[in-house]
């Protein structure tokens, strides 16, 4: 292979080299920037897929839409077995459906007696689901409401039954919800009827893991498990799913939100908390003066911050 | 005065484009990579549904990078690449270089990878594919960042590899992306 090695080829070759090799160095320091710098490039990240996803909506829509045509035509297929069973399913349904009214008649009656304030600040925003990058490495999904509909980091997304997730990521018109399948999702949740706290970890898996159940032998399959609100971030008591044990014997929530077809998502407007820093004057004694000697009796930031400046 | 050869080169860099942008948008979609599915009823199938897909764009790149290297400038293959970490959420910048990296390695050996026959072409690159992943992971564990497990990234490269072929062929077929013949000229009227 005799080739002629005088084409001009020869010296634009080390110049392209130099310019190929600092276009490398470029993005790898894009890399490292994200890594020390994870939020502000996150931020451009997420304007950048605010700009570009919703414009796609046209696109997305017709194959969507196939995609559910395709599905319908496999249920259709088997029409007969699905009507037989769902006639069964009506039948007990209705049974729960006497039980339900009684309970809410009673239910209704004992918040009456008790002078029960329900909160009213738990409404909701609904947002259909535009975009899924759901690989087998991350769970998460697109929703068409952003900062512009009020939403924020945070907040809790559920489908009609039960919690899909939580809201990571605000753009204008967009928001991505980090799946409770993801592995970087860790929910605080309670075990219904025992009461065992424990913590719905996302592992990629269909089924989240349990972790941190003090008392496994209390659990059992089947037994319910809903949000416990600890650490302020989730309104409690949402419905996420059924506790059921995998192959490997770990304990897994069966989530009850149909993850297959996540079409419409619920994002509930939950609120800060508000935080006790009052002492409570009946119970506690007086707080010292500031700049007393001794051990302060509340260690909190606001003693700190009022020992500050007297020692100094 | 449009050149044919100046029409073809633009023709197939927006032809790039669109394609880049048919595959991400292919991966952006609401089909769900199957996350449901029941627990212990996982069927075969069902296994085989959340496993996942080959990286198309991948596989574009490396073929076209070998056979019309001056369709894909560095620039070009940067900012789509780098759109698509952006969009999928992966780490930025990283996949990117590397992927520069390895366009630039077979560009550098186009003269010789000319002569060879597919299957050795496909060797080549399925070596340079694997080569990637692994780079890719060490950094992922060098800068402590968690990744998924071995199995269903290798699944995702030996899918890439084993799809190679056909993005080959139908580049050849469809959109006339061939190794130069012999004595085909350049814009600058060099033998190629």
């Amino acid at each position: 292979m005799a080739r002629n090695r005088t084409s001009p080829e020869d010296y634009s070759r080390p110049v392209r080299r130099i310019l190929v090799g600092g276009l490398v160095v470029l993005l790898l320091a894009l890399f490292l920037l994200w890594r020390i710098d994870s939020p502000r490039v996150e931020r451009f990240r997420t304007a950048l897929v605010d700009k570009v996803v919703p414009n796609f909506d046209w696109i997305m829509l017709p194959v969507t839409k196939a995609s559910g045509m395709v599905d319908s035509f496999q249920s259709y297929s088997s029409l007969y077995g699905q009507n037989q069973e769902l006639r069964r399913e009506l039948q007990q349904m209705t049974v729960w459906k006497e039980a339900a009214l009684r309970l809410e008649q009673q239910n209704a009656r004992l918040l009456d007696l008790n002078h029960v304030r329900l909160d009213p600040k738990l409404t909701h925003i609904t947002g259909v689901v535009l975009a899924d990058s759901g690989s087998p490495f991350r769970q998460s999904v697109l929703l068409n409401v952003g900062a512009r509909d009020g939403i924020q980091d945070g907040w809790a997304a559920m489908d009609g039954l039960g919690l899909v997730g939580r809201i990571s990521g605000v753009g204008n018109r967009s928001a991505r919800v980090i799946l409770l399948t993801d592995s970087n999702s860790r929910i605080p949740v309670v075990i219904q009827p025992s009461g065992q706290k424990a913590l719905a970890s996302g592992d990629n898996s269909p089924a989240p893991p349990l972790e941190f159940i003090e008392k496994p032998d209390e659990v059992r399959p089947g037994d319910q498990v809903v949000t416990s609100g600890d650490g302020g971030v989730f309104p409690a008591g949402l419905l996420v799913g059924q506790v059921a044990q995998g192959k490997d014997k770990r304990l897994r929530v069966r989530l009850s939100a149909d993850y297959e077809r996540l079409e419409f998502l619920r994002v509930l407007r939950s609120h800060a908390l508000e935080v006790l820093t009052d002492p409570g004057g009946l119970v506690a004694p007086p707080l010292p003066e500031p700049g007393a000697f001794g051990p302060m009796p509340i260690p909190g930031a606001g003693a700190g911050a009022e020992a500050g400046p007297s020692n100094g | 005065m449009v050149d044919p050869q100046q029409r073809a080169l633009w023709a197939h860099r927006g032809l790039f484009v669109l394609l880049a942008a048919l595959s991400i948008f292919a991966r952006l979609l609401p089909l769900g990579a199957g996350s449901g599915g029941g627990l212990n009823d996982t069927t075969l199938m069902e296994t085989i549904a959340r496993l996942p897909g080959p990286d198309v764009l991948l596989c574009l790149i490396l073929a076209w990078e070998q056979r019309r290297p001056e369709y894909l400038p560095a620039l070009l293959i940067a900012a789509v690449v780098l759109m698509e970490d952006f969009l999928l959420m992966r780490p930025p910048g990283l996949w990117t270089a590397l992927v520069l990296i390895a366009g630039e390695f077979l560009r550098n050996r186009a003269a010789l990878t000319r002569e060879l026959s597919f299957i050795a072409e496909w060797l080549l690159i399925a070596a340079v594919m694997t080569g990637m992943f692994l780079v890719y992971r060490v950094m992922f564990t060098v800068a402590f960042l968690p990744q998924p497990s071995f199995g269903f990234a290798m699944a995702q490269v030996l899918a890439t590899i084993l799809f190679y072929p056909l993005v080959v062929w139908l580049s050849h077929l469809a959109l006339g992306v061939d190794k130069p013949a012999m004595g085909e000229v350049d814009a600058q009227g060099r033998r190629r």
